[in-house]
């Protein structure tokens, strides 16, 4: 079930209004219940997939909080402090270790399925004619790090162990952040199944038009923009000019920003209708002035987690070794590390790890400045430095996206053409006059070699709708209009939409992939 | 929750407004679709069809009875007769044989076999009433399965299955809305090949003559040498058109299109296309053609209908007129239009009909 379908929105709706009809106790089961159907959608294989990795999880952090509650008498010397500590540490790592097995096997089996077919096959045991197949579970990854999250959590004390089954595995299979998150805490995501808010008429307007606003990044702009790039530029660049190629990139820029946004708060409204909030994962990160600041605005919810889980605890540990801030060693391992990790949990690739090294590098350079000219607030700055930095950061996220989008050798091939001048094509704007008033014709417009102005006319919904968020620093903003601009933008929205429909453009949500 | 349901009120008059801004919107847009400027701005118009050349044909049409205030005669079929008959030739030289002027247009669409052509028929008559519906066939309109892969998806289009009695919403639409038909041509603006297909969609349109001509500027190579089986680029041709057999459900596709002349006041008439004789190589030789003939003949002069075979006009086509052993081109197109217009005068005169559509008065 897509979530921009038609059918979505009919069983969100059902849902919603059966969920605040039944009795506290008894929303959990249900919320589990259309999360199941949810999910089983999409397949039985996940669904089972999903209960195993709630069912091991949950007796997992059981175990680690019990572990943690055995009183250690002075008269049993084989349960010492260190014993129980070590025993924690032991489940603890087994926890992780289980997860990250859990989403290497599943999600990264192109790379060893078909060495162990065969291998397999070279031992005698035959695999059937397709080899071995294995389901590759959507939402895996956004599920791996929110049960690593967990366990670290009960582990460190944080965090109770859930004691109830079914509450845990709402935690796994919570249908509005199951396919792409939300990377959410089971500290702030689980009192609310406990104790949703239920929304008030002003909650309810700010979730639909979150909706709304998800429809249109996703709908309107991002499969729009995604369905102009041609296909082939990502696979032979060199079939197109320099202006092609710089075009296009914008373009992705946009349509992975838009995608991702658009999905996540689709699924923020859906969720506020239950009375349970989600993160804001975009926080308009193309207007970051700092990389620091793009990574506290873009897919917030797994940064923080990267933030918490592998920065801060890298730091500490060499700064426990090395007390020097400013050593090189400090300076360098944490971001590279951090950002290594993210290259990967996008996928094994030595494209997603140049692109994690390359914000590690930003990030990195960014530390050492800061070394010899202390860090001034950014809102502190001249305006016109805040413009000029965000147009720096913007044209290094964008840079990045080229290893992030096609493997390594391609990327570079992508990049040394779109750099060098001689690629470029003068645009013939005789041919153009000659065809507007009827004095020739052509086979196709590329003759004329102009940028592809239709990204252009996507850019610029897509700019002002983050500039008018950024302005009233609130991204529902409409909710403050008159009655009748509402619905007037909601029309012209809907016919919009209806409109592009025609098109043959339907295209999976991105981050689904990962 | 409770205070969302208390809002229930303002929450209806909210839906009330969007939907009466959606049709209000929609009938400014209808407004100034029917306007003069929108159609000198953007002549292009679709039914959000599978076929854009069957829409160009469409449309095309839809321009030519405007203009000319009915049509009386017109050709049916396929790429053949699209790039094969010039419509102004053969009504300048049936004016010059019988002083009538008759109205024709070509409704010739690539890839179009006798079944979808058929029902084609059914839209046309229905629409039109033309006085005579000329299908001009060749053999490989009734080879089973040949054409499928054009007729599938368009006997799918919403548009289609409304006009031939399955209604639907977006098939009403299409076919009422004239802001939608002027939309539709562009409705794959966001797509990576629409600059390519938009560009080629316009040159073939404006290609396309009044009274839907569109020649084919291709002079054919070789097109007097038999195929060799042996050739490795004519194997598939071999192995499509070898085993000649005629379909039985391409010859009940015939007779629904006969049937026009028992049922609607439509005659038929059926010309067999002056393929190049090298053709007839594939299908098994001469004899294999000549039993064609036979049977088609046949099946149409029992369902009141007329044919004319291929032989009639062969020998009035250069071989320069030609782009392969199928299809005419810009210079072989006038030959055969002129011994069109010279066969349909001894046609009208043989079946004493009026090729002038009753109640026409010019």
């Amino acid at each position: 079930m897509s979530i921009t379908s038609f059918v979505f929105i009919i069983f969100c709706a059902v849902s919603v209004l059966i969920y605040w009809r039944l009795p506290q106790h008894y929303r959990i089961p249900w919320l589990f219940a259309v999360s199941m159907v949810f999910v089983l959608t999409w397949s039985w294989s996940l669904a089972g997939i999903l209960l195993v990795v709630a069912t091991v999880n949950f007796f997992l952090g059981n175990w680690l909080g019990m572990a943690g509650s055995i009183p250690i008498s002075s008269n049993d010397p084989g349960k010492s402090p260190g014993t129980v500590k070590n025993s924690r540490r032991i489940l603890l790592w087994l926890g992780i270790g289980f997860n990250v097995l859990a989403l290497v096997a599943l999600k990264y089996s192109d790379f060893y399925v078909p060495a162990l077919t065969r291998l397999l096959e070279k031992m005698g045991v035959h695999t059937g004619a397709g080899g071995l197949q294995l389901l590759v579970p959507i939402g895996l990854s956004f599920i791996a790090v929110q049960m690593i999250s967990y366990l670290v959590d009960v582990h460190n004390r944080i965090f109770k162990p859930e004691t109830g089954w079914l509450d845990f595995a709402l935690y796994v299979v919570y249908f509005p952040k199951m396919l792409s998150g939300p990377v959410e805490r089971a500290r702030t995501i689980m009192p609310m199944f406990k104790q949703p808010k239920a929304p008030d008429a002003q909650a309810a307007e700010r979730n639909f038009w979150l909706i709304v606003i998800g429809v249109f990044r996703k709908i309107v702009l991002a499969d729009s923009l995604l369905s102009i790039i041609p296909a082939a530029i990502f696979q032979h660049p060199a079939s197109f000019s320099g202006q092609d190629l710089v075009v296009y990139l914008l373009a992705y820029a946009f349509v992975i920003y838009n995608d991702f946004a658009g999905y996540t708060s689709i699924v923020r409204g859906v969720s506020g209708f239950f009375g349970i909030e989600l993160t804001n994962n975009f926080k308009l990160p193309y207007f970051s002035r700092s990389i620091s600041e793009f990574w506290e605005r873009w897919h917030v919810s797994l940064s923080n987690w990267l933030r918490d889980y592998i920065f801060f605890p890298t730091s500490r540990v060499l700064l426990k070794k090395i007390p020097k801030r400013d050593q090189i060693v400090n300076l360098v391992v944490p971001p590279f590390a951090t950002m290594l990790v993210s290259g990967l949990w996008h996928g094994i690739g030595w494209n997603f790890l140049v692109w994690g090294g390359l914000h590690g590098f930003y990030l990195f350079v960014e530390r050492v400045s800061t070394l010899w000219s202390p860090r001034r607030l950014l809102n502190e700055l001249p305006k016109w430095r805040q413009v000029l930095s965000a147009l720096g950061i913007f044209v290094l996220v964008v840079l990045a996206w080229i290893p992030f989008r096609m493997e390594l050798a391609i990327a570079w091939q992508y990049l040394v053409r779109m750099l060098t001048p001689s690629d470029w094509i003068k645009p013939d704007f005789w041919l153009l006059r000659m065809y507007l008033i009827g004095k020739t014709q052509v086979n196709s417009w590329t003759e004329f070699s102009l940028p592809d102005i239709r990204v252009f006319i996507l850019l610029i919904p897509a700019l002002l709708l983050d500039w008018k968020q950024s302005q009233h620093k609130d991204e529902t903003f409409f909710t403050k209009w008159p009655g009748w601009g509402k619905a007037l933008f909601l029309a012209v929205l809907i016919l919009v939409v209806v409109l592009l429909a025609f098109a043959e453009t339907g295209t999976p949500f991105i981050y689904q992939g990962f | 929750m409770t205070q969302i349901l208390a809002n229930k009120k303002s929450f209806w008059s909210f839906i009330i407004l969007t939907v009466s801004f959606c049709v209000a919107i929609a009938l400014v847009l209808e407004l100034l679709a029917r306007t003069p400027l929108l159609e000198k701005i953007s002549p292009y118009r679709s039914v959000d069809s599978f076929d854009y050349q069957f829409e160009i044909k469409w449309f095309r049409l839809q321009d030519y009875v405007k203009s000319h205030g009915g049509v009386d005669i017109i050709f049916l079929g396929s790429s053949l007769v699209n790039t094969g008959v010039d419509p102004d030739i053969v009504a300048q030289t049936y004016f010059q044989q019988t002083g009538v002027q008759p109205r024709i247009f070509n409704f010739g669409v690539e890839g179009m076999t006798i079944s979808p052509n058929s029902v084609i028929a059914r839209l046309l008559v229905a629409q039109y009433h033309p006085a005579l519906l000329i299908y001009v066939t060749e053999m490989r309109d009734y080879i089973a399965g040949n054409g499928l892969e054009y007729e599938t998806p368009l006997m799918k289009d919403p548009w289609l299955q409304y006009r031939t009695g399955q209604y639907n919403l977006v098939g009403w639409l299409a076919d009422n809305s004239s802001a939608l038909q002027h939309y539709f041509p562009y409705r794959n603006w966001v797509r990576s090949d629409f600059p390519q297909t938009m560009a080629f969609y316009i040159k073939r349109y404006q290609e396309t003559s009044a009274s839907g001509y569109e020649p084919d500027s291709m002079i054919g190579v070789n097109v007097d040498v038999p195929p060799n089986p042996n050739d490795p680029a004519e194997t598939q041709n071999f192995k499509d058109y070898g085993n000649y057999q005629i379909a039985t459900s391409r010859l009940d596709d015939l007779k629904n299109i006969l049937d026009f002349s028992k049922n609607q006041g439509t005659a038929v008439w059926v010309v067999e296309m002056p393929v190049h004789p090298t053709f007839y190589v594939y299908v098994g030789g001469e004899t294999v053609h000549k039993q064609f003939q036979q049977t088609i003949s046949s099946v149409v002069t029992t369902n009141g209908g007329s044919f004319l075979p291929s032989e009639a006009c062969l020998g009035t086509i250069p071989l320069k007129g030609r782009s392969n052993r199928w299809h005419l081109n810009y210079i072989g197109a006038p030959y055969f239009s002129s011994c069109l217009g010279d066969q349909l005068a001894i046609f009208v005169e043989q079946s004493q009909i009026n090729p002038i559509k009753a109640g026409t008065t010019r």
